[in-house]
């Protein structure tokens, strides 16, 4: 599997001239964020790629659907996600998390209070990718969705379709779960 | 003579565990694995070829006339 570049210093993309000064500029502002979500939740740079472009020209054409009453960044992952999750319901009866998630994170010896130390960034989209592969969907969303800092609880929590107080106490066990595995990947 | 050999080796030793400190990369910590996620995304590249296939596919198509643009813009569309 290509590994994107993720060894790569951020260079801001200029703004692709799309078909209007406004969607280039939601591009602009979402296209990381809504590809990065794509790629780490379907493993696979290619599918990730064509994802963010489904969604971006599904976002287009539904504008005006578009009540304001989430944020645009919002309205977007969820657009994402019932697009990833559509793709991803084929594999999904092939790859049953058979884990009790919730006992078995409760349980694992990861110490989540400890830093995760990595040595060096090289191969640690990879290491990140086998991790989170690992995770049931609940947790790998989760944490996904979490990790952006633009979106509150609340946020998380309606995209999720849980209460903000499930999301906090899912997130420990999936910070739980992410800490144990990602040790294994060293 | 002597003592310039013996400091001359330990200058030497000094030197090459400086040489060693500056080779061995400096670990980086995560408090939490959000954190970690966050930094890869933020090295992590959006393929241009996504945006190019935008520009395609909505190809001299303007976008819907749309509410929340007016909204978010306050009224001036």
């Amino acid at each position: 599997m290509n590994e994107p570049a993720a060894e790569c210093e951020f260079v801001a993309e200029p703004p692709a001239d799309l078909a209007s000064p406004e969607f280039s500029s939601l591009y602009a502002e979402n296209s990381r964020a809504i590809y990065y979500l794509a790629l780490r939740y379907l493993s696979d740079p290619q599918k990730a790629e064509d994802a963010t472009h489904d969604v971006f020209l599904k976002a287009f054409r539904k504008l005006d659907q578009f009540r304001g009453e989430a944020s645009l960044r919002t309205w977007l992952y969820r657009i994402a996600i019932n697009h990833c999750q559509n793709l991803r319901q084929g594999w999904h009866d092939r790859h049953v998390f058979s884990n009790a998630d919730d006992a078995v994170w409760d349980n694992a010896v990861a110490k989540t209070d400890s830093p995760l130390r990595i040595l060096e960034t090289k191969e640690l989209g990879e290491r990140i990718q086998k991790t989170l592969d690992s995770l049931s969907d609940e947790y790998r969303l989760l944490l996904l969705l979490v990790a952006d800092e633009e979106l509150s609880y609340e946020q998380v929590g309606a995209l999720v379709g849980q209460s903000p107080d499930a999301v906090r106490g899912k997130l420990h066990r999936a910070r739980k779960a992410f800490a144990a595995l990602f040790e294994k990947t060293a | 003579m002597k003592q310039q050999t013996k400091l001359s080796e330990e200058q030497q030793s000094r030197l090459a565990g400086t040489e060693q400190q500056a080779q061995q990369p400096a670990a980086r910590e995560f408090a939490t694995a959000e954190e970690l996620l966050r930094f890869d995304a933020e090295h992590t590249t959006v393929p241009p070829a996504i945006a190019r296939r935008l520009q395609q596919s909505t190809g001299g198509a303007t976008a819907p006339k749309t509410s929340w643009w007016r909204k978010f813009l306050g009224g001036n569309l």
